[in-house]
């Protein structure tokens, strides 16, 4: 996707709709949840568990092609899709 | 020699007063705080009515009031049922009825999400909350009301070992789950066994990473006690992470470590485990799933100093047989053995004539006899008299042994190996699950004609669940709204990760479901699926 004509408060929407995305369809549904506040913790609602952490990071990696460190992968970064899109900026500058 | 779980408190409260017991959530408590805590709730709870062999929820996320209220509950003369926080409200609130749960010590969050019927059938609820939050319906009693009791001295009531301790609920084949009536003789067999066998000092530090409702705890948290040792309970803001988790492990100097072997290899997959690092440790314990050989050798290569046990048994049992891993057979064995009875404890395996194997080679299914096995499910006589049965082989006096369904091997080296189950009960990360109960939970969905759950093994889980379905005729259901409505009535872990619709399910000569057909089916489908995935990223490697 282009950058060059989107303003950075777009740029991070769209970053934010796809992390979203990915974490229902490839996340949620999987526990029957539909729904989940981009603030709230996907650890507490149990979208995420031990085994969906991992499929996180592979998407962030491969899809979003940023590296993660293990110490990165922990219950403030990875906590919500607000931390999780914070992550990915951080690590694009 | 301690004939109710308590005595270990009292015990080592007098020898190590000062010493930490339990550490959870960056909060401790000693000995003598424990000892303390637990009497002044006990007096509160036989205040408010509980009596002996009445049965006390404790609902709420580990933390070191969790410890608290275990001692309490059988100060009290009482039987407690840890209740998983993670379950759904239904069946949280099956079990509270199903077990004629009175009270429950839990905290405002998980109370109010109980239904209200389950609610206002409690007599009282004692809230584990730091800070009281507004609540209405059920009588609440605060925490801090625990200071209005007596904290030097337990109630008086009468226990013996036989009376029951604790019930802990596991999987139902036929769609509810059934409650595990386990008395003081039951778990001190088990504690007492584990106190000899790995020679736990009051030096050592355990960690508690499974749940409480899982009979692993039990080693965790009693064992910690009999020895005057401290148990660190691991919660989700750890569990889920293995570079914190491994982190924690080295920090808090953890000598001993009990878990499912799952927990273990994402540890070894994500995070970087030396020797070094965790030179303290000296002790691994697994239990609750086969550990894939691949992952065992390189967790052995990786820490060769620790010992590493295999521990195997049912929760009707906890642990009847173990095996200490010998390295040096590591890379030989294709399989690990669950090895040989523990002490004051007789397994054997009955063969299909109905005879106990002696014979290297012979195949039966194992049995479980002695002071280890439980009394049976609660309130199913039916379930109980089919697992926990009279001892047909020993006839001078009346015993009961257990049927693990479990099919063991007898091998040359006088250890047991696993083979199989006899039904349609898998492991998956530890956790016992009837596929049954899975296809209950589906079948209850009005759209739902037709619903089988099958288990694909898988390498760190041991299996994964899939689900075909045929629907009504006329009903357009999606997999999401099945796996929703699935969510409402079972455990997260038991939720079928995918949903296959069919206009039928194949059938056997017998006009019953093809199990076996589909199973085929959905282990090749997600073979091919995983050949995908690996040849797309061959090719955006290359």
């Amino acid at each position: 996707m282009s950058t060059v004509n989107q303003t950075p408060a777009t740029q991070s929407s769209a970053l934010k709709d796809q992390i979203r995305e990915f974490i229902m369809e490839n996340l949620a549904h999987a526990k029957g949840i539909t729904s989940f506040t981009d603030e709230e913790s996907l650890m507490e609602s149990g979208v995420i568990d031990s085994l969906g952490i991992f499929r996180l990071v592979s998407f962030l990696e491969e899809e979003l092609r940023v590296r993660v460190g293990d110490e990165e992968i922990n219950a403030e970064t990875l906590k919500s899709v607000n931390s999780i899109e914070q992550l990915v900026l951080s690590k694009r500058k | 020699m301690a004939y109710i779980l308590q005595q270990l408190l009292t015990r080592s409260a007098a020898r190590y007063p000062e010493k930490t017991a339990v550490w959870a959530r960056g909060r401790n408590i000693t000995y003598r705080e424990l000892d303390r805590r637990s009497n002044q709730l006990a007096h509160l709870l036989r205040q408010y009515g509980i009596k002996k062999g009445d049965r006390v929820g404790l609902y709420f996320p580990k933390c070191v009031e969790s410890v608290i209220s275990m001692l309490a509950v059988v100060k009290a003369g009482a039987v407690y049922v840890p209740l998983d926080p993670q379950a759904p409200a239904d069946r949280v609130g099956y079990i509270i009825g199903n077990c004629g749960i009175r009270a429950l010590i839990t905290k405002e969050d998980k109370r109010r999400g109980l239904d209200e019927s389950t609610r206002s059938a409690l007599e009282f609820c004692v809230m584990a909350d730091d800070e009281p939050k507004s609540t209405n319906g059920t009588r609440t009693i605060p925490w801090s009301m625990l200071d209005e009791f007596p904290a030097t001295h337990a109630p008086e009531v009468v226990l013996t070992e036989t009376d029951l301790a604790y019930i802990l609920y596991t999987s139902g084949s036929t769609g509810r789950p059934k409650g595990v009536m386990l008395s003081h003789q039951n778990a001190l067999t088990f504690v007492e066994w584990c106190a000899a066998t790995f020679e736990i000092t009051s030096e050592d530090r355990l960690s508690n990473h499974a749940p409480l409702h899982f009979d692993l705890s039990v080693f965790d948290v009693y064992n910690t006690i009999e020895a005057g040792a401290t148990v660190y309970l691991i919660t989700e803001d750890l569990a889920l992470f293995p570079a914190k988790l491994a982190s924690f492990i080295e920090t808090q100097g953890i000598t001993v470590w009990y878990s499912v072997p799952s927990a273990l290899t994402l540890l070894l997959l994500h995070a970087d485990l030396n020797a070094e690092k965790l030179a303290r440790l000296r002790l691994i314990l697994f239990a609750g799933e086969v550990f894939p050989m691949k992952y065992l050798r390189q967790l052995a290569d990786l820490l060769p100093h620790v010992e590493l046990q295999n521990l195997y048994g049912p929760t009707e049992t906890n642990v009847c047989t173990y095996y200490e891993v010998e390295r040096e057979r590591l890379a030989s064995l294709e399989k690990l053995p669950i090895g040989i009875a523990c002490e004051n404890t007789e397994v054997f395996a009955v063969n299909d004539q109905d005879e106990i194997v002696t014979q290297p080679g012979g195949i039966g299914e194992l049995y479980v006899r002695g002071p280890a096995v439980t009394y049976g499910y609660w309130a199913d006589p039916e379930k109980t008299a089919k697992m926990v049965v009279p001892n047909r082989f020993q006839p001078n006096f009346e015993e009961k042994i257990y049927r693990t369904g479990d099919l063991v091997q007898l091998a040359e080296d006088g250890n047991y190996y696993f083979l199989g189950r006899r039904d349609s009960m898998i492991k998956s990360r530890g956790y016992r699950i009837e596929l049954g109960e899975i296809e209950s939970a589906l079948l209850s969905h009005p759209a739902v004609r037709e619903a089988v759950a099958i288990a694909i093994p898988d390498d760190i889980v041991s299996n994964r669940i899939v689900a075909v379905i045929a629907a009504h005729e006329g009903s357009s259901i999606k997999p999401l709204e099945l796996q929703q409505h699935c969510a409402t009535r079972i455990p997260r872990y038991m939720i079928p990760e995918l949903i296959e619709f069919r206009d039928s399910l194949p059938k056997t000569s017998t006009g019953k479901v093809d199990r076996v057909q589909l199973t085929q089916e959905s282990v090749r489908a997600a073979n091919q699926a995983a050949r995908e995935v690996v040849s797309q990223q061959q090719v955006s490697i290359s």
